[in-house]
């Protein structure tokens, strides 16, 4: 079998806002300093630009503005300014007004953004600088030669079931570069590759992360301004679970709404989705949605442990950047800014490397320099322990993070971390020997089909498609399933996968079988992240298939 | 004028072709003419076939390259004789072939194209194409701008095949006279095939009889086949069927299987999740027996039974033995 070989200078992999920054400052780069001009290369998994990007998302325009000065005139869609914070303490019939505003939770001055437009408008001015877009080819492997990253393998189209070629077969082509700068976004499977191959976390924490699953509604005419912002902690959440959720108001009575959960829980029988439903069945938020309609549906996990959980972040022949380094403020719900500050810096590191003919471990270092000095590492480092104190609970989290406000994080020692699908207790553990029924929830939640829907139907509002045909993308190589699972956790990936992939379905002797509804599949990376035996590895599908996140 | 182009295969004319000539039928009204082209070689018994609706007359494109489908050539013809008829608008079927070709001919003619349209309607006196949007949660209405022709793709299952008016008598027949040039044509199909052993085109079936997680086990597929055959309909089912093997993957309905809409849609212990609905619902009548009353499925039927399928089945099957 022979694959074909591409050559560039720069490959970067996934066309998000750290992949996009990265290739966009290359050219400005490019047009600054003038000579031989870089070939440079997205590769990006989704069909089209921003397909599989959700977030809530509120947007700290700042690096936008570094980036792309005259970004107004641009078009970029900025959907709405936030004119109106509110933060409310949820008790199940109840809510309580925060007296005041927290300083992270202000947002004065940021935007509200369906982050699937904002990187559509990113890649277009991408493009315009003539750019080659890769779109609907997803990176399988990263190429080595010894130690150091050469590229990456595109995965194979037209394979079956059975792993044996289609009719259509065509291997995915080998794309070679002198720098390969990871975009992969959370839980990227490539930079888990490398994490695991080159030792990048040998001086991190594990990373940490939470599930956060969104909505997009129409809710009728005029009932909420848009620009309001409104967060809510407690309820549906218990006193031991991180989380909370948003709802912001866009224009044409659209609005954007959703729960985080930390995938650091420790209740086996718990599930994320039924939370957000409980959530819209409060009251108060009841209120908001009644008489509007579902428009689309999604999930992604997001990285929550911060600053020290940060691999190494060079080594010979690539970069980390975005999500894939866990770059992300999870006091103030904010990454997008950070992915591109670092997709920025990624680049220029790139640059210079490719000019100077070096792109060993010990130039591309300079990126982490970079890294240090800028607004990453001032907005990450005073709260590089606010995640791991809401181990100990909302209200010493809370404590915590209110002290780190009054600091600057100074005179902290570190608090340790740990990787969350190590906090799941077992069923025993947890609820004692009582018999239970493993196969619902502990805090299952109705479906009336108006304001709450079940996971399927959820799958279908995500748009995800996936060619049925083709070799399950979700990698259990193991049989905890069928012995173990069920007595220990009770089958928590049929609880915490937002989109129904995983069933236990009867298996015709009595027990249960494992059945993976890879076509559901969301691209969340939930399932990498927090089954508890840490044995679930997810692998990109067929380019181009996935969910169709469109105004997400 | 309105220009209607139907679709053939080996001298077969597609049954949708009957629904996008129903589609053209209710926007031209009275008064606007309707023709009806249609591409390939030998066209003679489909031509004949076409004429019996009311058009004012009938185009055969029949050309030896356009035997074989290719996009190139279809597009190629069809150029010429839009351009020769010059319509107001040029309709299809949302077949896969059409999906294949139409939005290069769009392009090639530089004229706006919509695709997918389940309903015509007049908003505040201009035409307005219904499409639906986000998964057919929302429906769009859809004006087409710029000069004419507008071309537009009419979804299958929307428009009724059997509300086409006929003529008083066979309309004319007439042969397009077009040029292709062979050295254009990029394509160079292979023999086509199917993937699957048995394939079946559920979308072309009139009745069916569908079997969902309530039938139980695998032997009671057997119960469901011998309803199929009373009926005289296909059998197919809902997607845990086929995952557990009990029937093969062609015969699911749903997003990840095939779309259909017969006149009579069955639905056997088939809760109803939506990606099953969208595949479905476009069914002329539809029956659905559940044990469970609130059941999605019966928001989406027009006769609901609430109750055990293999009792009914059994009645059914012994009563229809008996016509």
């Amino acid at each position: 079998m022979s694959r074909e070989v591409l050559d560039v200078d720069v490959l970067i992999v996934g066309g998000g806002p750290s992949g996009l920054s990265a290739a966009l400052r290359l050219t400005q780069l490019q047009k600054q300093k003038g000579g031989e001009p870089l070939s440079i290369a997205v590769v990006e998994k989704a069909r089209e630009a921003g397909a599989h990007s959700l977030s809530g998302a509120l947007l700290d325009p700042s690096t936008l503005r570094d980036l792309i000065p005259d970004f107004q005139a641009k078009g970029a869609p900025l959907a709405a300014e936030v004119h109106e914070d509110n933060i409310y303490f949820l008790t199940p019939t109840h809510k309580f007004r925060f007296p005041i505003t927290p300083p992270p939770f202000k947002n004065h001055g940021n935007y509200i953004i369906a982050l699937n437009q904002f990187t559509k408008w990113l890649a277009a001015q991408v493009e315009a600088e003539g750019i080659d877009l890769f779109m609907g080819f997803a990176a399988q492997h990263v190429l080595y030669e010894g130690t150091r990253v050469i590229g990456v393998r595109l995965g194979d189209r037209g394979l079956g079931k059975d792993g044996k070629p289609k009719a259509a077969f065509e291997p995915g082509a080998d794309i070679h570069a002198k720098v390969t700068i990871f975009a992969d976004g959370v839980r990227g499977h490539l930079t888990k590759q490398l994490i695991g191959a080159l030792h990048l976390d040998a001086r991190s924490q594990p990373g940490q992360f939470a599930i956060g699953i969104k909505e997009l509604w129409e809710i009728p005419k005029g009932r909420l301004k848009p620009g309001t912002v409104i967060h809510t902690l407690g309820y549906p959440l218990k006193e031991e679970e991180f989380g909370g959720t948003w709802l912001y108001a866009m224009p044409d009575d659209r609005i954007s709404i959703g729960l985080v959960a930390g995938l650091d829980y420790k209740d086996p029988l718990f599930d994320p989705h039924a939370a957000f439903q409980h959530f819209k069945l409060h009251p108060f938020i009841k209120g908001i949605l009644e008489g509007g309609h579902l428009m689309r549906y999604g999930a992604k996990a997001l990285p929550e442990g911060g600053w020290n959980t940060q691999p190494q972040l060079f080594f010979d022949g690539g970069l980390i950047v975005g999500d894939a380094a866990n770059f992300v403020n999870s006091m103030r719900l904010k990454g997008i800014h950070l992915a591109m500050r670092s997709g920025m810096l990624a680049g220029e590191t790139a640059f210079d490397a490719v000019r100077a003919g070096d792109t060993s471990s010990a130039f591309l270092a300079r990126y982490k320099m970079q890294v240090d000095e800028s607004a990453i590492r001032t907005e990450l480092y005073p709260v590089r322990n606010v995640h791991q104190a809401f181990g100990a609970g909302l209200i010493a989290g809370t404590a915590f993070a209110g002290l780190t406000m009054a600091t600057g994080g100074r005179l902290m020692e570190d608090l340790p971390g740990h990787a969350g699908h190590t906090r799941m207790r077992t069923l025993a553990h947890y609820y004692g020997l009582e018999k239970r029924d493993i196969l619902t929830g502990s805090n299952a939640a109705p479906f009336d089909r108006k304001i709450t829907f079940d996971k399927v139907t959820g799958a279908h509002y995500s748009g995800t498609h996936h060619e049925e045909d083709q070799p399950v993308h979700l990698l259990v190589q193991t049989d905890v399933c069928h012995s173990v699972c069920g007595d220990e956790f009770g089958y928590p990936c049929v609880r915490f996968c937002p989109a129904n992939v995983y069933e236990m379905v009867d298996n015709g002797a009595g027990g249960k079988r494992l059945q993976i509804n890879a076509s559901n599949c969301v691209h969340c990376k939930t399932c990498d992240i927090m089954d508890p035996y840490g044995v679930i590895t997810w692998v990109p599908p067929e380019g181009g298939e996935g969910p169709q996140y469109d105004g997400m | 004028m309105i220009l209607v182009i139907a679709e053939q295969k080996d001298g077969k004319l597609n049954r949708a072709s009957w629904e996008a000539l129903a589609a053209a039928q209710q926007l031209a009204g009275a008064g606007t003419p309707i023709k009806v082209a249609v591409a390939g070689h030998g066209l003679s018994n489909v031509a004949a076939e076409l004429a019996a609706a009311a058009v004012s007359e009938v185009i055969a494109i029949d050309d030896a390259k356009l035997e074989i489908y290719t996009p190139d050539g279809f597009v190629q013809a069809l150029q010429q004789v839009i351009a020769s008829v010059s319509p107001a608008y040029v309709m299809f079927a949302h077949t896969y072939q059409t999906r294949d070709f139409s939005a290069t001919l769009a392009a090639r003619l530089d004229r706006a194209l919509v695709t997918d349209v389940t309903a015509i309607r007049n908003v505040n006196g201009v035409v307005a194409f219904a499409r639906p949007m986000f998964q057919g949660k929302l429906v769009a209405d859809v004006a087409p701008q710029g000069p004419a022709p507008h071309l537009v793709t009419v979804q299958i299952g929307a428009f009724r095949a059997d509300a086409v008016t006929k003529g008083p008598a066979a309309a004319p027949i007439s042969t397009a006279a077009i040029t292709i040039d062979s050295a254009s044509i990029r394509q160079k199909p292979e023999a086509p095939f199917q993937e699957a052993k048995q394939a079946v085109d559920l979308s072309q079936a009139e009745r069916i009889v569908s079997v969902g997680r309530g039938i139980k086990s695998q032997e009671n597929i057997a119960v469901a086949e011998q309803l199929a055959k009373a009926f005289g309909a296909e059998l197919a089912a809902s997607r845990p069927i086929c995952d557990n093997g009990w029937l093969p993957m062609e015969r699911q309905i749903g997003s990840s299987g095939q779309t259909v809409a017969p006149k009579l849609y069955r639905s056997e212990g088939i809760s109803g999740a939506i990606q099953h609905l969208v595949g479905m619902k476009g069914s002329r009548t539809i029956v659905a027996i559940n044990k469970d009353a609130e059941a999605p499925i019966f928001e989406v039927a027009d006769y609901g039974i609430q109750g055990d399928l293999f009792e009914l089945a059994a009645a059914l099957i012994a009563e229809l033995q008996k016509s």
